[in-house]
Order: structure tokens, then sequence, then C-alpha cells
């Protein structure tokens, strides 16, 4: 993981969970008129789980996942991230989290349409401030085989479908090893054997200890995931880990 | 790009030209030597003023000519008397340009002959009847064949040729090679004449202390009082010489420069907010890519850079364009002006062209600014839920 290479984190380590937020507000402002878009959230995310975000449209959960993954600011509360508070950063620390620690797989792919696959998976690798240039072709085409892209690896991205694209998609979040991977209804745009191939991979990446948090509106896709969060009109109305130390507790009132 | 092709093009293109006739200017006061001075009678008179207004055409007398052989700064001192008529040869017939001189006159404009031989000063002492022609008039009244030795007539006065000049070419613009030269005295003589149209002669050493020595004595002679400013107004001469010459052609070709580099100047502008724009469509066209790129780890500073080097390189590309069009154009012109003008030879500047990247590189750099800052500043949610 490149939490172990990376000796200028920043962060205060391991103790700390790796998502944490406190009573996090998020409201868009639109020509002076506020629209509350997120209320009051309190979440724990830690190392390792696959946790789906589920919701309607408009319940927030893009929103969610943007600001758990800095690409966007939240108005109120905190967010800590390895117990460091989101707000305290600034533009070329964000770019650092985000070049080092997250990535993302987009509904929409993404990708560089003139671009070939190759160069695709490379772009990030372009902007880590780590990874040795010598390292980049091997870690290129490691990721392009983890997704089985390996006999295209040479073709541009709009020649491919959109199952490929989006396994695309994949090997560039990939590409750096970072902790955290933040997949936004990456089945969205696809036929259903498609989209069962990409959540497999997605699957296997959380096998292989990969932190995945999914964002989605379908409960099938949801499924895969460990746990599951529940978002409407931008509250948390059900948290399946919740859910369970709640009935752990409730466990131990009954022993009593 | 237009613009920057212009712009870029004219620069190369106009200084290559500049080259070019320099070339000529400088092969041309070369072969004169920058030593070799003129004294006209006459004056300009005060700027905005005109000559013939002041017909001072006879101020220049055989004895102020005298007297200018007591200077040392001066020397070859060749009092010039022109002779108005036609060359007649046989049944051909020339329109000439004949001149009385003296034997000094070959020496202060460094000709030679390539037949026969100058005349010289017994010559002059017998008034003889003799003549040095220039090349066109050898060819045209005698086709080539040997001159020398002919019977030719000049203002229906008979004349020897006893030789020919070697071809000039243009001497500042104005062809040399269609002169005719006899005895000062002989010319005089068929004139009656008691002053010079002009005297040719050279500085010894130092070109301003004998144009001064000059204008004294001239002046001294001809008791003219100079002006409280130490202007030439109440002068009765000029000097002139092959150095002011080269001057004026300086400060004309320096007007010539500014002028072009105006021209590019408002091209490279315009050119510049043609690319400015270019980048300004770019940046939105991609505006989901500039998104991107923020989300996977790309600094501000990164994004900047990328639109800059793109703006640069497409500067780059129309400043290349521009320097092949100015290079190809400036060859094209200079194979017609050779035509017509042998001593122009092609030529180009490769400061110039150095001087022309420059230029597309600062315009991209400028004119990538504005594009490239709000390219830099998007939000990357922003850009990446652009449509």
């Amino acid at each position: 993981m490149s939490s172990q290479n990376n000796p200028t984190n920043g962060f205060n380590g391991e103790d700390s969970p790796l998502i944490q937020t406190k009573n996090l507000y998020k409201s868009y402002f639109n020509e002076g008129l506020e629209t509350k878009v997120l209320f009051d959230i309190n979440l724990t995310i830690n190392k390792g789980e696959f946790v789906a975000i589920m919701g309607p449209s408009g319940s927030g959960k893009s929103t969610l996942m943007h600001i758990l993954g800095f690409l966007d600011n939240h108005t109120e509360g905190e967010y800590e991230f390895h117990g460091k508070a989101a707000r305290t950063m600034d533009e070329d620390m964000l770019a650092k989290v985000r070049a080092t620690r997250v990535s993302f797989v987009f509904q929409a792919f993404n990708l560089l349409p003139r671009a070939s696959i190759y160069q695709n998976v490379m772009l990030p690798l372009i902007y880590h401030p780590i990874i040795p240039a010598e390292e980049r072709d091997s870690r290129v085409n490691k990721a392009i085989e983890s997704v089985d892209l390996t006999d295209r690896t040479n073709f541009l991205s709009n020649q491919l479908s959109g199952g490929q694209k989006q396994r695309v998609a994949i090997a560039r979040a990939l590409v750096t090893e970072p902790e955290l991977i933040f997949a936004d209804e990456p089945t969205g745009n696809l036929d259903s054997a498609s989209g069962i191939q990409v959540m497999k991979v997605l699957q296997d990446l959380h096998d292989s200890g990969h932190t995945i948090i999914l964002v989605t509106h379908e409960q099938s896709t949801a499924e895969h995931a460990d746990r599951i969060i529940e978002l409407f009109d931008g509250r948390i109305t059900r948290d399946t880990e919740e859910f369970k130390t709640r009935w752990a507790v409730d466990e131990d009132k009954l022993m009593k | 790009m237009l613009g920057i092709i212009i712009g870029v093009g004219a620069v190369v293109l106009m200084t290559g030209v500049g080259k070019s006739v320099e070339g000529v200017i400088l092969g041309q006061i070369d072969f004169m030597g920058p030593q070799t001075m003129a004294l006209f009678p006459g004056n300009e008179g005060p700027e905005g003023g005109n000559s013939s207004m002041r017909p001072d055409f006879d101020a220049i007398t055989f004895s102020d000519t005298e007297a200018l052989k007591t200077l040392t700064t001066v020397k070859y001192i060749a009092p010039v008397v022109f002779v108005p008529g036609n060359a007649v040869y046989g049944r051909e017939e020339t329109d000439p340009r004949i001149a009385g001189s003296t034997p000094e006159y070959y020496l202060n404009q460094n000709i030679e002959v390539t037949e026969g031989r100058f005349h010289d000063q017994k010559d002059e002492e017998a008034s003889n009847s003799v003549v040095v022609i220039g090349s066109d008039i050898a060819e045209d009244l005698f086709f080539n064949q040997s001159a020398v030795g002919k019977r030719m007539e000049l203002a229906n006065k008979k004349f020897t040729v006893i030789g020919v000049l070697k071809p000039v070419g243009m001497v500042f613009f104005q062809n040399v090679d269609d002169r005719i030269i006899m005895p000062l005295s002989t010319a005089v003589a068929m004139t009656g004449r008691t002053y010079a149209d002009m005297v040719s002669m050279q500085a010894v050493d130092d070109f301003d202390i004998a144009f001064e020595d000059v204008r004294a004595l001239l002046r001294q002679r001809h008791g003219i009082t100079v002006p409280e400013d130490g202007s030439t107004d109440n002068d009765d001469f000029l000097v002139r010489s092959a150095a002011q010459a080269e001057e004026i052609l300086g400060t004309v070709s320096i007007s010539l420069t500014v002028f072009i580099t105006l021209i590019a100047g408002i091209s490279l502008f315009v050119g510049g907010i043609g690319i400015m724009n270019i980048m300004l469509v770019s940046v939105t066209e991609r505006t989901r890519e500039i998104g991107l790129r923020k989300a996977i780890g790309a600094k501000r500073k990164d994004i900047l850079l990328q639109i800059l080097l793109e703006s640069v390189f497409l500067t780059l590309i129309g400043g290349c364009i521009g320097i092949v069009l100015g290079i190809g154009l400036d060859f094209l012109i200079s194979a017609a002006v050779n035509k017509v003008l042998s001593e122009y030879q092609f030529a180009i500047s490769i400061g110039a062209i150095f001087l022309a990247l420059a230029m597309a590189t600062v315009t991209g750099i400028v004119f990538g600014v504005y594009p490239a800052k709000k390219a830099s500043e998007l939000s990357p949610i922003e850009a990446l839920r652009y449509e």
C-alpha cells in the first residue's frame, strides 16, 4: 500500500479510522439561495471495508462521495481522513491526497478518448509525487493485466465497449495502489453482463485488501458490499454496521 | 494563428530584404570608398526650402577648386564640368552623361580601364580631344569591338577614344556605365565655363575633419557668415559623402524596421488574441478532462503548465509556418530583384529567425496565461459535472 512508501504522509497513522465524519453538513449556494444537501452525517469507515452508499437520485450520495474523495468541500462539521481534518488541507495537499491515497471510478468512465488504454492508465502516475518514472511502465502493465485487457493495451479508449472502458477506468484507479477506491455508479452505464464483470473486479480488489466505497441506487449492486449505508434526502437512514452494533448492544442487554 | 504566421513571416522577410539591400549599399560604398566626398554649388536652403529659389549654380569657381588643393586633409581634387550633347559614331547615336574632369577624378572614383588608358596631365595641358568612355557606351556605339583609337563625335566635335572603363553597374541607383570623360580643359574650352558643376575629392584621413576644412575654406572665400545656430542655411554649397549617404540610408532602413516591427507587433497581438480564443475554447471543451486530471491528483500548477505549453506549441507551429513563408517570399523577391540588380543577393538573418521564434513563444505564454489560469482554477467536481 502506498501509505507505507509515503514517508511524508502527515497523518496520524493507523490508530485513527480511515474515514470519520462528525456532524457533517453540505449546502450549495446559488445566487444567494442555500440548498441543503447533506444533514448531520456521522460516519466511520475503516480500512479494508467494502461499503455501499445507497439511495435514490437526489439523496446526496454522490455529494457525500465527492466530499469523502476530496473533490468537494463540506460546509459544516468535521471530516477526518486518518485523523487529519480535511478543512486544514491546502490546495496542494488536497492534490497530493487525490494523487496518492484515493482514486475514482466514474459512471461516465471519464477516459481521454483519443488516448490509448496504456496512456489512460498512465495518467495518474504522471501526477504521482512519489512513484519513480522507471516504475511506471511495469505498474501500468500490471494494472491493465489485473482487469484482463492486456491484449488491448494500445487500443484507443473510444474503440472499446462500455464494460471494457469501465475496466480501463478501474485499472487507472488501481495503478497508484491507493488506500481507498471510490466507485460512483460504476455499472450505471453498462449492460447487466458487463456490470456483473465490473462488480467482480471490484469484489476481487476488496478480497485482495483494498478499501472500496461504492455509490449506487441499485439494491443488487449494493449487495456486493459488506456494509450498506442508505441515504434519503441527505440523511443517513440505515447503516448495516450500526445496525449490527446496535444489535450487539441489544443482545448484551438481553443477556443481562 | 494567421496573425502569428503574418507577424513572424513579416519579421523574417523584412530582415532578409533589409540585409540584402544593406549588402547592395555597402557594396557600393565599398566600391566608392567611404572617403569619397563631393562638393556641389547651391544649397537646399532652410528646411522646407527649395534649391531653385537660390540659383547658386556658379558658386564654386575654379579658383575655389585651386584653393581646395592647399588643404592637407583632402586629396584628388577633381572639378567636374558637365557638357550637354549627344555621342555619335557612324550611324549610332546615344545620350550619355559627358563630363570634363582632371586625371584625379579617376583616382577618387576608384575606377579602372579594361582597355586603353585614362587621360593624363599632358592631355589636360594640351586640351586634347580625347575621351574615356563607359562600358555601356562602348557596347552601344562600338558593339564591343575595340573602341580605342576610334573617332567619335560629341556635341558636334570630334574626339578620339583612348580608354574604356570597367563596368560598375549601379551606384546609388544610378547607372554610371553610360558616362564619357574628357579632359577638364577641353570641356571648359567647349562650354566657356568659369565654375564647376561639382567637385569630386577624397578625405585624406578622417572624413569629419576634411568635411569641416572644406566648409570653412569655402565660407571664408565666399564671405559667408554662419548663423548663430551653426546651421548651413547661409552656405552657397553642399558637401556630401558616401558615408553620409550610408547614414541617410541607415535612417531609412531604421524607419523601415520600426514600421515592420509595428506591423509584426500588431499581427502578433491579433494572433495572440486568436490563440487565446482557441485556448479558451479548448479549455471549455476539455473541462471534463481537466476535472478528471484534477481528480486523479493534478495540481493547479500542472494544469497551468499543460495549457501554457499547448498555447506555446500552437504559436510555435504558427511561427515555424511564418518563418518558412518569410524565407520563401524573401527568396522569390531576391530572385526577381536579382535579375534587375545583380548585386542583390538572397540573404536571411539567422538572428531574426531566433527573434521570431522567441516572439512566437512569448506570444504563446502571454496569451496562454489567461486560459491556463482559468483552467487551473476549475473545481474538480464542477469540471467533472460539466456537460
